[in-house]
């Protein structure tokens, strides 16, 4: 079974993901053992930031890491182990809200497509880059 | 919050063009204490920024910025150079008669703006977090190790009294900190007053949209503290701490100064047995948002010592426009005092806004639900200004000068 990152990789519509995974430097630590889960933001979430936040975080590595690993939380979590839960603590130590019903949430996003599994833990495809705070 | 009248836009985006020429000064000056004058004991000459500082390319503008984003110049200001030629005296004098004269840009207005930020110290819990690690510490032992090299006096006092000196290096990098916000801030004022004056910005809300897009850009910025001693760079907070402008910087920056900021001493006196000071820092409410804009000579809120440096790089717009109300020329300071109040509500305006693009939905968004999120989202906005001090209610009228 494929990692988080080669499904990412493989499939269309996550291409501003990978380029700024890679950027980030975090290729190598999201195809580790893990288990993570992953809530990935389409190329659609990443063009609705307004002109030049990408940029500026991309000429940024550690700080666009930062944002990243807000996106990803430790153990692999499905849909309904979510059900039971308020929040998950991100990577970056900030907590993540989280929904269920009526409709999976993740903070200020929407679940697009839930539980698409890979070998090392879960992607969850979100249609909004969260941020903290 | 500030009504969309021809005046207001043109007083505050003069304001912004009257604030963006000193803030060039304050954030190559913060950087320059921050990085070059470090720990000097007796920093007499701090606001004497050094030639390389005034050349040095802003990030975001300019030819020469790493990233250009803004379409400005990238070393100081010609009107800022041209004052610090002259002063208000308008004569070259030699710059130490200028600076013991006051006549000067008042730097102090910053440094009151960074003390805030220190203060206030729970609005800044990741980067307060780092300032207390071990690891911050070691950085800055290594700095404060070099930079004594060969002084074995002030190594014997860091020896007897280390926390004083790793105090005053967290407070350096404060300065940094609010230094690289500022950086950034005042090209986006300067592009602002330059679309206004080609006709391209016509409203209040095109302003404050235009502030919000230029928070988004740079919100990544990194945020660090780099000293540099006897040539060679010690990282006491590196890039690679993940530190943002938007989140270490300008959000403490608005909470702080906007918001909170410290009673004002001179003209009033307050008992704080009396409960007319909050016994809780976090329920302070000082700041600019709630200011009686009055010129008692503070360096902080209300910000006579601002006041007085914007006075110097008022638009001929403005200028004409004090004029024509309250006492003319002799009350500008408080007209100008006032103007920068609204300005700043506009400012607030983007913040708010871009925390809710940022964290919430849009005001389109066809789900109820999320509706009620961004009601509640700015209904606690607004309860601040709820508060009688608060200026809200003034700045909807335009004689509130």
């Amino acid at each position: 079974m494929p990692n988080i990152v080669e499904i990412a990789v493989n499939t269309e519509g996550f291409s501003t993901l990978v380029a700024a995974v890679t950027a980030a430097g975090l290729v190598e630590a999201l195809s580790g053992d893990g288990p993570f889960t992953v809530f990935a933001p389409n190329d659609d979430a990443f063009a609705k930031l307004p002109p030049g936040t990408v940029q500026t975080l991309v000429d940024n590595p550690p700080q666009l890491a930062r944002i990243l690993k807000y996106h990803v939380a430790s153990g692999a979590w499905t849909k309904s182990d979510l059900a039971e839960k308020a929040q998950l603590s991100s990577l970056e130590s900030s907590p993540i809200p989280i929904r269920v019903a009526p409709d999976f949430e993740v903070k200020n996003a929407t679940v697009l497509a839930a539980d698409i599994e890979a070998s090392n833990g879960v992607i969850h495809v979100i249609d909004t880059v969260i941020l903290m705070g | 919050m500030l009504p969309d009248t021809p005046d207001n836009l043109k007083q505050i985006i003069g304001i912004y063009k009257a604030y963006a020429v000193p803030m060039d000064f304050y954030w190559r000056d913060l950087l320059y204490i921050a990085e070059q004058v470090f720990l000097n004991p007796l920093p007499a000459f701090k606001y004497f920024i050094s030639k390389d500082y005034l050349d040095r390319d802003n990030a975001y503008s300019g030819d020469n910025a790493a990233l250009r984003i803004w379409r400005g110049g990238g070393d100081a200001h010609p009107e800022l150079r041209e004052f610090m030629a002259k002063g208000e005296s308008d004569r070259k004098l030699p710059k130490l008669l200028h600076h013991l004269w006051h006549d000067r840009v008042n730097m102090e207005f910053a440094e009151a703006c960074m003390q805030a930020m220190l203060w206030h110290e729970d609005i800044n819990p990741k980067f307060n977090a780092y300032l207390d690690s071990d690891e911050y510490r070691a950085n800055s032992d290594r700095a404060i190790r070099a930079y004594f090299k060969g002084n074995p006096v002030m190594l014997g006092l860091y020896k007897l009294f280390p926390e004083m000196f790793h105090e005053q290096v967290k407070r350096l990098s404060y300065y940094s900190n609010l230094g690289l916000f500022w950086e950034v801030m005042a090209p986006v004022f300067f592009e602002m007053s330059d679309l206004y004056d080609e006709g391209k910005l016509t409203s209040v809300p095109a302003a404050m949209d235009f502030l919000v897009n230029g928070i988004f850009a740079i919100a990544g910025r990194p945020i660090y503290h780099h000293a540099y001693i006897k040539g060679e760079c010690y990282e006491i907070i590196p890039k690679s701490q993940g530190f943002t402008w938007l989140y270490e910087a300008a959000l403490p920056y608005v909470e702080a100064v906007f918001y909170r900021t410290a009673p004002f001493r001179g003209t009033k006196s307050y008992n704080a047995q009396a409960r007319q000071v909050p016994p809780e820092q976090k329920d302070f409410h000082y700041g600019i948002l709630y200011a009686d804009v009055f010129p008692v000579g503070s360096a902080g809120i209300p910000p006579t010592l601002l006041m007085q440096d914007m006075l110097h790089f008022l638009p001929d717009y403005l200028i004409e426009e004090y004029s024509q109300h309250g006492r003319g020329e002799d009350d500008s300071l408080i007209q100008l005092g006032v103007t920068f109040q609204r300005s700043m509500y506009n400012v607030t305006s983007a913040v708010i806004q871009a925390l809710r693009c940022a964290l919430l939905y849009p005001l389109d968004d066809p789900n109820p639900e999320h509706l009620k999120a961004n009601r509640a989202f700015f209904e606690q906005n607004l309860d601040r200004f709820k508060r009688p001090e608060a200026r809200l209610q003034d700045i909807q009228d335009q004689s509130y000068r």
